[in-house]
């Protein structure tokens, strides 16, 4: 969202120029129809695109566009040499895409080539960018071991040891989910290491003291004769490695450890801070940063499921941000838990657990925008509501909708309809419920008031779309348009032409939709604005912090009104929440491929676009319910499988 | 941004308002010879950036020669060590096509790489090793840390323009192409990584067990690198490289147990007498750190800078890289305004925002100049501190409100050990980024074993006849 709001008041502004053109409403989605075997509508798709590729495309782009945009002359650094080559590769995706933008807009070919194609040549080509996805065979996408991020590894090790999980605090911070950088650094070891000395010093009692009762646990009573030291160490080894390795080691695992046990005895240390050492050595161990396959993978194939181990962290850690339970390594230990049935029966309990609070803190919040709310500034002389416990309960609320809908099960239409929201008393005041509302503790509470309730009108995000002492229409239509609605709405040009010559005193007295309006009297920015901007006017009664309002800074009236294309007119929130929420399966694909490129941890690419598809299609069948929608992702093929060697063909030859 | 820091400060500040306590004074110091020999002090290399560019009007100066006596305002802050300083003008940027629609990524990211990311796999990171990182593989091993990241805010920026990996936005160090390095952001942990190895086991008191704790964590490192290394053999090609890096931190974390070990033996038979201090007695005592008890972000950037000052004063690392602020909407209340930085810079020459940016620049040379003035109150073999420092500052953009990269602001100031001639600005240099940082490297003595980035040459003219 930061990027949102830096943009848009770039756009508003400098009146930047938008080369683009919004979508509304958006195509329907495929696969509405599933009663053939999808796998061989999906090769049928496939064979269809290939052949008007070789028939059309690969004709139009060598006829009208390599001569410019080759290896030789790549003009403004474009060239379709290899997307031609491997047209199915979703590296190029983009340069498709932004090609079918000039085409159709007819910026290209240039006017003063001659050889021009007729539209509908140019219409072929989009038809075929349209439906690039179905080139990309079935794949589950780029995979790689994924180290721990901080607030699991820090979960993790409150699970193992009942340290406090903030123990991993000074590890560096970094961005969850899609984006996550997964790398390891020097610094990141060091601090592994002090983690681990500090996990060691919490848990365990020093040397020659009583032992503590979680070393007990762990390490059990010192055998009494010394030759019973290194059996009962193996014994412990592997007992401390298949709970930090989320999985049953290998024998040679053992052997390392052993061979750190023995280097400890070696050294002088006693039996209990050998097996000090031990636990060191598992803590710093890769099998412990990194969720590792199991031993067994058939690394022949290119593509393999994950073992039932791996696919047990995988959905621990992204439904709790934490290690597989008792249950959960009970199943995956029997082998049962790929069962597509065992699976979503155990996404459900997880769920349906507290610690599933983590899906929202991890991606929910992010979803939302939330994620930066405790650091956003606000002018503290226009908006002193705007505390840090403000804020908290602000995130607090969204949490707590997000959970009801996630628990009860709710379709995704609640999201936008829902009557009812979760208060407190330093909310309260947001809606005008200060008198009712009493006390510190979040409850819920019916609202009876259409044109509150659900995220469009939620306090906190209204804040996070909001300048820190205005409101910001642009903004709150661009969030909509892009967490709501799925649409890319594209950043500005580099050449930006300012509105120097536009005269600062005359802007200065106009009202804030006036001033908003202006930049829609331009042609070029009008195509993105006539459809982000109504929808930022339609909240335009709620202030930069989400209280209602009559009239805005200016003191003139709120004028709520606006349409959307396709004659969907509007006079207030409640007006503008109906016509959202009749798109309900655009917020579904959204959700759905958010959630999916959060629970793979990278962007989604290729055969991806097909999963969403089919997500949707699956959640559209049950009601829309969020419960579905998350048991849909974790059973789903690319969830599942991994890709073990490098896809053939599709990649760019560097 | 800003309040996530202030809390993350309270936390570590609280009952921490004394001056840090520095372990093992005597032993710190860059003496090379042990036998009292006098060694050529090592050249130090520290980079520092602000986003978003300057106001050209108010940093370039008017003329050279009437430079040094009337610097713009923007440097005003630097005026008492200007002669130290060279302002370099005509360095231009990576060229971002095809990644317009990313400046603000790309203006950290390319900053010392001075490259482009990898176009065709722009969701995960891929672009070049860093200078600052070349130099660290070079003059690092000498040190107990390789180099230093620092930054002022936490590296978790979540955007997605252009496609490009998060981390581009708020990293410019990079290891390796594919690795970002993360940057500390609180004082107090900078201090216990340059300075202590361990808590728990030292705090029992006795130094020699402390150093038997840390050859026995040494050689359990290497009994795990071993078994990492059977790991690997397990794993696909891609989940190798992955486990590379992690190897490669473990290295490197056997490497620094191993300094500090030696630091800890150095200091123990000093203690006993059996070998005389290493430091000159001529250089200057360590200075003092003081973490501020307050919550401005002067205060904040200068401990910073102090531990930097710190680090290199005591030969603890060599290479340093402080990231001032990233690219993602900071404030600067202590200036008077709550305005973001990024959305002042789009300014249409506006004066009420050209100004707040002026002032944000200026407030950024600022806490620079305070470095610089420090290293060179130190004194170090012949001169100071700062003549053995190559210390660069600069911005991705030149200009914020036009995102333009032609002429990329640079001070840098220190001589290197007598490799730069200071004092001067160079109004037209005629080089790029790649150029700048391979001059800067060069002049510190790192050989280079090809072009950094889009670099085709060596800035000559920066450099002492």
């Amino acid at each position: 969202m930061k990027k949102l709001a830096i943009r848009r008041r770039d756009l508003f502004r400098a009146g930047f120029l938008l080369a683009c053109s919004l979508a509304w409403p958006a195509p329907p989605a495929w696969g509405s129809e599933g009663d053939n075997d999808p796998d061989a509508e999906l090769a049928a798709a496939r064979t269809a695109a290939l052949k008007t590729y070789k028939d059309r495309v690969a004709p139009f782009i060598n006829t009208y566009c390599i001569r410019c945009h080759g290896e030789q002359k790549k003009k403004a650094g474009v060239t379709f040499e290899y997307a031609v080559k491997t047209p199915a590769s979703s590296t190029f995706r983009p340069l498709w895409k932004k090609a079918v933008t000039n085409i159709n807009s007819h910026d290209m070919p240039p006017a003063k080539e001659a050889k021009q194609p007729t539209d509908q040549e140019r219409r072929v080509l989009a038809d075929w960018v349209a439906g690039m996805k179905y080139l990309s065979p079935k794949d589950p996408g780029e995979f790689v071991i994924r180290r721990l991020s901080k607030i699991e590894y820090g979960n993790t090790l409150h699970d193992l040891f009942g340290v406090d999980p903030a123990i991993a605090g000074e590890l560096p911070d970094e961005v969850l989910g899609a984006g996550y950088t997964n790398s390891v650094s020097p610094l990141l070891m060091e601090k592994c290491l002090t983690v681990a000395n500090e996990v060691l010093s919490r848990v365990l009692a020093p040397a020659g003291a009583r032992p503590t009762a979680v070393e007990l646990r762990l390490f059990g009573n010192p055998p009494s004769q010394e030759k019973d030291c290194e059996p009962a160490a193996r014994r412990i080894a592997r007992s401390l490695a298949r709970s930090a390795y989320r999985r049953p080691p290998s024998d040679a695992e053992i052997d390392v450890l052993m061979r750190v046990f023995t280097l400890a005895k070696g050294s002088g240390r006693s039996y209990p801070e050998a097996l000090r050492l031990v636990l060191k050595a598992v803590l710093v161990s890769p099998q412990f940063l990194f969720i590792t396959p199991e031993d067994d993978a058939d690394l022949s194939k290119d593509i393999v499921p994950l073992g039932d181990h791996q696919l047990a962290s995988r959905l621990s850690y992204l439904l709790w941000a934490t290690t597989p339970d008792a249950e959960l390594s009970a199943l995956a230990d029997a082998g049962t838990l790929h069962d597509p049935a065992v699976l979503a029966a155990q996404a459900r309990r997880l769920l349906s657990d507290p610690r599933s609070r983590a899906l929202f803190d991890g991606f929910g919040a992010q979803w939302l925008g939330l994620d930066k709310l405790a650091g956003k500034t606000f002018d503290p002389g226009k908006f002193p509501l705007m505390t840090p416990a403000m804020r908290t309960s602000m995130y607090e609320e969204a949490h707590l909708l997000f959970e009801s809908i996630l628990h009860e099960n709710r379709s995704l239409r609640t999201f936008i309809d829902c009557d009812y929201s979760f208060l407190n008393e330093t909310l309260a005041p947001l809606y005008g419920l200060e008198k009712s509302v009493i006390g510190p503790a979040m409850r819920k509470v019916s609202l009876g008031d259409d044109n509150r309730g659900g995220i469009l009108a939620l306090p906190g995000i209204l804040a996070m779309t909001s300048y820190p002492n205005r409101t910001s229409p642009v903004n709150r239509g661009v969030w909509v348009l892009e967490q709501v609605l799925g649409e890319h709405v594209p950043p500005p040009p580099a050449n930006v032409p300012s509105l120097e010559k536009q005269d600062p005193h005359k802007v200065a007295t106009l009202t804030l939709r006036q001033r908003t309006e202006m930049h829609r009297s331009d042609p070029t920015c009008a195509s993105c604005h006539k459809v982000l901007d109504p929808i930022g006017f339609g909240l335009e009664n709620f202030d930069a912090i989400g209280r209602w309002r009559d009239q805005d800074d200016t003191g003139g009236a709120i004028d709520a009104s606006g349409e959307l294309p396709g004659n969907r007119r509007f006079s207030s929130p409640k007006e503008l929440k109906r016509i959202i929420a009749s798109r309900l399966d655009d917020l579904c694909r959204t959700l759905a491929s958010k959630l999916l490129a959060y629970a793979l941890c990278r962007q989604l690419d290729g055969y991806d676009e097909i999963v969403v598809d089919q997500l949707a299609a699956a959640v559209a069948k049950d009601e829309y319910r969020l419960q579905t929608l998350v048991v849909a992702v974790v059973t789903s093929y690319p969830f599942t499988h991994r890709r073990v060697n490098e896809q053939k063909g599709t990649s760019h030859a560097k | 941004m800003r309040s996530d820091l202030l809390i993350d400060r309270r936390t570590c500040l609280r009952g921490f308002g004394a001056a840090l306590g520095l372990p093992l004074l005597e032993t710190m110091g860059w003496a090379d010879f042990p036998n009292g020999g006098t060694a050529k002090p090592p050249v130090r290399l520290g980079f520092m950036y602000m986003p978003h560019g300057v106001i050209p009007e108010q940093f370039w100066p008017a003329d050279p020669t009437t430079f040094l006596a009337s610097p713009p305002p923007i440097l005003e802050s630097l005026r008492p060590v200007l002669d130290q300083c060279l302002v370099v003008k005509g360095i231009s940027g990576v060229p971002i096509a095809p990644l317009n629609g990313a400046p603000h990524a790309l203006e950290l990211s390319t900053w010392l790489t001075a490259a482009l990311p990898d176009v065709n796999r722009r969701d995960v990171v891929n672009i070049a090793i860093s200078a600052d990182q070349i130099a660290a593989n070079y003059i690092g091993a000498f040190t107990a840390l390789p180099s230093l990241e620092l930054a002022t805010m936490p590296q978790t920026h979540k955007e997605n323009q252009e496609g490009l990996n998060e981390a581009y936005y708020s990293h410019c160090s990079y290891r390796s192409p594919t690795q970002p390095l993360p940057a500390e952001t609180n004082p107090r942990s900078v201090f216990k990584r340059l300075f202590q190895t361990r808590d728990q086991d030292s705090a029992a008191g006795k130094r020699g067990a402390s150093i038997d704790a840390d050859a026995l964590d040494r050689s359990m490192l290497d009994l795990v690198l071993g078994g990492a290394k059977d790991l690997r053999g397990k794993l696909s090609r891609g989940d190798q490289h992955k486990l590379d890096e992690y190897l490669d931190g473990v290295r490197a974390l056997e490497r620094r147990i191993a300094a500090m070990e030696f630091r800890r033996l150095e200091a123990a038979k000093e203690a006993s007498g059996g070998a005389g201090p290493k430091r000159n007695p001529n250089d200057s005592p360590p200075i003092e750190v003081r973490i501020p008890d307050g919550e401005k972000r002067s205060e904040y950037m200068q401990v910073m800078c102090d531990l930097t000052v710190l680090a290199f004063q005591t030969d603890t690392t060599r290479v340093s890289t402080y990231i001032g602020s990233t690219p993602n909407g900071v404030s600067y209340p202590e200036l008077g305004f709550n305005d973001e930085h990024h959305s002042q810079t789009h300014h249409n020459n506006k004066p009420v925002m050209v100004d707040k940016v002026a002032k944000i620049n200026a407030f950024n040379v600022a806490q620079f100049a305070y470095m610089v003035k420090r290293l060179y109150s130190l004194r170090e073999g012949e001169g100071t501190l700062l003549d053995n420092c190559i210390m660069m500052w600069g911005t991705g953009l030149e200009d914020g409100n036009k995102h333009s990269r032609e002429n990329l602001p640079f001070v840098i100031a220190g001589r290197g050990g007598g490799a730069l001639r200071t004092g001067r600005y160079l109004p037209n240099s005629k080089g790029n980024q790649g150029d700048l940082l391979g001059t800067i490297l060069t002049a510190a003595g790192i050989p280079l074993d090809r072009p950094i980035g889009i670099a085709t040459k060596l800035l000559t003219e920066m450099i002492s006849a």
